[in-house]
This record gives C-alpha cells, structure tokens and sequence, in this order.
C-alpha cells in the first residue's frame, strides 16, 4: 500500500469541490424562483397581454402596497392574521403531535380512539366555521380554534405515520437499554416521527393560511383575509392584490422558516 | 476413555456457575388470519457458564433469532423454563442497523448510560473507553448515515457494551458484512471478550464463525428448532482468526457441523 499519496492539485480539488458548490449555489437561487413569476406577470400586463383591470402590474400593486407601508396600514392587518395563525397552530400541532405520538406507540389506544379522529377529519374546517363562530363568538378565539382544528389533524396523522413507519429495531433497541414508557417516547419514537412532523408542519402551515383567509373575510373587522374582502366589496383591485400577494408572502415565508428549522433539527434527513 | 470415579462422583463441584438456563423452552407463532400455527421452537435445553461464549448454529428458520429475543424479553415464550442467573437484563447487539440515524456514534454509545441519568462526566469516560475499544474513536461526532455497515456494527457492540452488563447476546450482527470486514470484526470481537470475559450467546449460521469464536457450540434442528448437539470448541486462546484456519481440528470440526446440519436425524 502507498501510504505517501501525492497531494491533491489545486485543479483536482476545484473538481472536487464543485459539485458542493452548485448545491449551495442551487439553494440560495431557489428563495428566488417565485420572483421570476413576478416578472413574467409585469411584463405581460406591461405589453396587455392580460387584462389590467383584472390583473394589475406588479409596479402598479407594489405602489399601492408602499402606500399602505406607509401609514402602516398593512403592519395592523399582518399582525393581526399573524396573531391568529401563530396562535392557533401552536394550539393545534402540539396536542396533534403529542396525540400522534401516543396512538402510534400504543395499539390499544389506537384501536380506540383511532375511528373517531378517522371520523372527525374529512369535516372540511370551513363548513364548521358557522358552528364555531355560534360557540366561540366573532372574536379572535373562533379563528384560533378554527386553525387549531385543520392543523391538528394534519400533525395528528403525519406523527402518527411517522411513528409506524419506523422500524421496529428502534424499539427493540429502547427496551434493551432499559428506557421507560415516557423515555422511549421522548428519544425513540419523537426523533423517529420528525421527519414526518415536519412535513405535517409544512402542510399545516399551508392549510392555516386558507382557513384564515376564510375566517377573516366572514368574520373579522382586520387582518389580510378581511382586507382582501373589503377591497373586493370596494372594487379596490389593486389594493386586493395587495392582500393576496401579502398572505402568499407569509405563508411562502412560513415554509421558508419552518425548512430552516428542518435542516438543524433533522440534519440526518435527506433533504 | 473412562474418566477417574471421583471426577465421575462430583463433576458440578468444579464447574462455574451457569448465568443462563434454558429448559425445554417452547415457542409457537400463531397467525389469526390463516388460522395456522407455526412451531418455532420445540423444547429447547440448553445452558452456559458464566464466561462463557456459546454460539448457536442452525439453518435460516430454525428459531435461533427467537431463543435470544426470548432471553432478551422480547418476545415471550409458550413454555418452558428460562432463567438468567445475573442482576440485570441482558444486553443485545442486533441483527440488522440498530444505530439509530439521529444520534451522532458517541450518543449511540451513550444511550443505555443516558437514559438511566448516570453523571455526564462518568458518561463520557464510559463512552471514551468503549470508543477506544473498538476502535470508533475518530468517529465520535459522525453520523451513522456516514459509516460503513462494519463501522455501524461496531457502534452497536460498543453499545451494548456501554452499561456494562453481564450478558451480552448477538444477533448474527456480522450477517450482513462482507467476508473481509467480517474476519477483521470477529477478531476483534475476540479481543473484546478476552478484555471483558462477558458470558456471551452468538447466534449465526456461518459454521466457520462458530467455530472461530466459540468455547461452545449449539446445533439446531430445522424448524421447529430443537437441540441437534452440543459441540465443545477446543482451540486454545487468545485465538488468531486466520492462524486457525492452519489448525486441522478447525477443518474436522467444520465437518462434523455441518454433517449435522445435513441431515440432523444422524446425530
């Protein structure tokens, strides 16, 4: 064996070294893929190739959106719907995963309470929101609760998932190093799931953005969801897309974050 | 060759104690669907000192993996007596990629110590020591996902090292290596043993593995698997994985076992 190897020539490692170099590069370019779109709808309202009363330039929305940034119009709806989302998928995904994770480690309680989550989840959430505006009032509990609801679910089936797929080896593997019921749970089956959590945390994210758009243009007085709503009633086109480029922004950037957290929670995950 | 009357008298005096009995232990799978019971083992008996390495020979099928995961309390048995004459649960190297995928290799290691909340500092002397001793310790902070299938097996026997148990049982953990990592971790293994003298049960159906690590070796039937025979493996030790295959009690032996496995009923 040659235990001397020459070393590596400067052209070899930028060889080597290139693919890594395109994955970062690939990375950083992806946050900006949505913006292309962008330019494509500029120029073609530009050139009206489509109609501008319908679909307005993005010059002409992003004028409209600089004078709501200005009288910080637009902050007091973001925060507003920001607020109620925050909230309600915090109320929904913990009890969602923790639930998840107890149904997948114990087929008894599974057996039992598992017909009546299978029951409960196909009740689309917005059919419900007269129910839960009758119950919790117009108020911001309504909307927490209604959020809560849709996120629950989608955590509660993706924990669930991925509790039982993983392999049985795991549990093997805790019983003879002598974990306890709350251990196993804590150190086997939760890392096990959070691959799948957090694809549940992705789609959850997704979900709560449609279920307050909802909820606010009904029942609210703020938030982007009510401010879509009254530009329609006003015919305020351009301000209506204001509010929809808006709430696509904070959902996009939700996803965004929520694959930030990915990365450093689950870095033995292949992305 | 008759022995002398007194040793005839009193052979247990001299014996050590045995850490695990296992008396006609039986096993059964039953399969509700197809209404069909499948006899897994069938009174089983056999026992090992303590100290002592025994390996369990037998064809894919014969219920080898489930005598262990039976011992390990994994499993329950039908019937039968099982007793582990040892203070606490015996430890487990097994068959396929245990290491689990989250932890980096020194958090593999350091489970069973994590979980029963001993000190970190006597955590991490405890894993530096198992680290070393088998050879991980530049691995410490890699993930299993970067490890080569030998690599991985080390972790998992450095695991079930970690608590320091007194039994360790082994799941055919070299089954899915190749023949030179193979060799390379069976010596090894065997340098482990001699360092820590644990009281060993090595299930594989390498005959060639057997032989080179046990003092013991069992034969089992086909399914239901059953006692073909009890093999004393004579070579001294420290024992040198190749050097045996110079031995020719090693090739005679090998002929024998696999006799038995040939055609069981000649036993």
């Amino acid at each position: 064996m040659n235990n001397t190897a020459r070393p590596l020539t400067d052209e070899e490692m930028y060889r080597l070294k290139s693919p890594a170099r395109r994955e970062r590069l690939f990375r950083r370019a992806s946050v900006f893929s949505p913006l292309l779109l962008l330019l494509l709808w500029e120029i073609s309202s530009q050139l009206n190739l489509i109609d501008r009363r319908f679909f307005p330039a993005p010059s002409a929305i992003t004028q409209t959106a600089w004078s709501m940034i200005v009288s910080l119009e637009l902050f007091v709806h973001i925060g507003a719907t920001l607020r109620r989302v925050g909230i309600g998928y915090a109320m929904g995904a913990i009890p969602g995963v923790i639930l998840g994770l107890i149904l997948g480690l114990s087929q008894t309680t599974r057996r039992l309470l598992g017909p009546i989550f299978a029951a409960l989840y196909p009740v689309p959430k917005i059919a419900i929101l007269p129910l839960i505006l009758l119950i919790f009032g117009v108020g911001d509990m309504s909307k927490y609760v209604l959020i809560s609801i849709g996120v629950f679910f989608l955590m509660f089936y993706n924990t669930l998932g991925g509790v039982m797929q993983a392999p049985q080896i795991y549990m093997d593997v805790a019983k003879n190093v002598g974990a306890t019921r709350f251990q196993t749970f804590r150190h086997i089956a939760l890392p096990a799931a959070l691959p799948n959590i957090f694809t549940g945390l992705k789609l959850a994210a997704g979900s709560s953005y449609i279920i307050i758009a909802a909820a606010e243009f009904l029942g609210a007085r703020s938030g982007v969801g009510f401010f879509i709503w009254a530009s329609w009633q006003t015919f305020a086109v351009s301000r209506m897309f204001v509010g929809i480029v808006v709430i696509s922004f904070m959902g996009y950037l939700t996803i965004l974050l929520i694959e930030a957290l990915e990365r450093h929670f689950v870095p033995w995950a292949k992305q | 060759m008759a022995a002398p009357l007194k040793e005839r008298l009193m052979p247990k005096v001299v014996s050590p104690p045995p850490a695990i009995e296992v008396s006609t232990l039986t096993k059964a799978f039953y399969n509700s669907d197809a209404d069909s019971v499948t006899l897994a083992v069938s009174d089983f008996s056999f026992s090992v000192a303590r100290g002592e390495f025994v390996c369990i020979v037998g064809p894919s099928g014969c219920g080898k993996t489930t005598v262990l995961r039976i011992l390990a309390d994994l499993e329950t048995k039908l019937s039968g007596e099982v007793t582990l004459h040892t203070d606490d649960a015996p430890a487990m190297v097994f068959q396929e990629a245990s290491v689990l995928p989250w932890l980096t290799v020194a958090q593999n290691v350091a489970l069973p110590l994590r979980l029963k909340s001993t000190p970190r500092a006597q955590q991490k002397t405890r894993v530096d020591e198992m680290l070393a001793l088998t050879g991980l310790t530049s691995f410490a902070n890699a993930r299993p996902s970067q490890l080569s299938g030998g690599m991985r097996q080390r972790v998992s026997v450095a695991r079930a090292l970690a608590d320091d148990r007194d039994i360790l049982l082994m799941d055919e953990p070299f089954g899915a290596l190749d023949e030179q990592t193979r060799l390379v971790l069976q010596q090894e293994l065997l340098r482990i043993w001699e360092a820590t003298r644990k009281t060993v049960v090595f299930i594989t159906h390498s005959v060639d593995e057997a032989l080179t690590l046990a003092d013991r070796v069992l034969v089992m039937s086909p399914r239901p698997g059953t006692l073909v025979a009890d093999l004393k493996v004579p070579f001294e030790r420290p024992r040198d994985v190749v050097e045996l295959r110079r031995d020719k009690r090693f090739w005679d032996l090998t002929y024998e076992v696999w006799n038995l496995l040939a055609s069981p009923e000649r036993a």
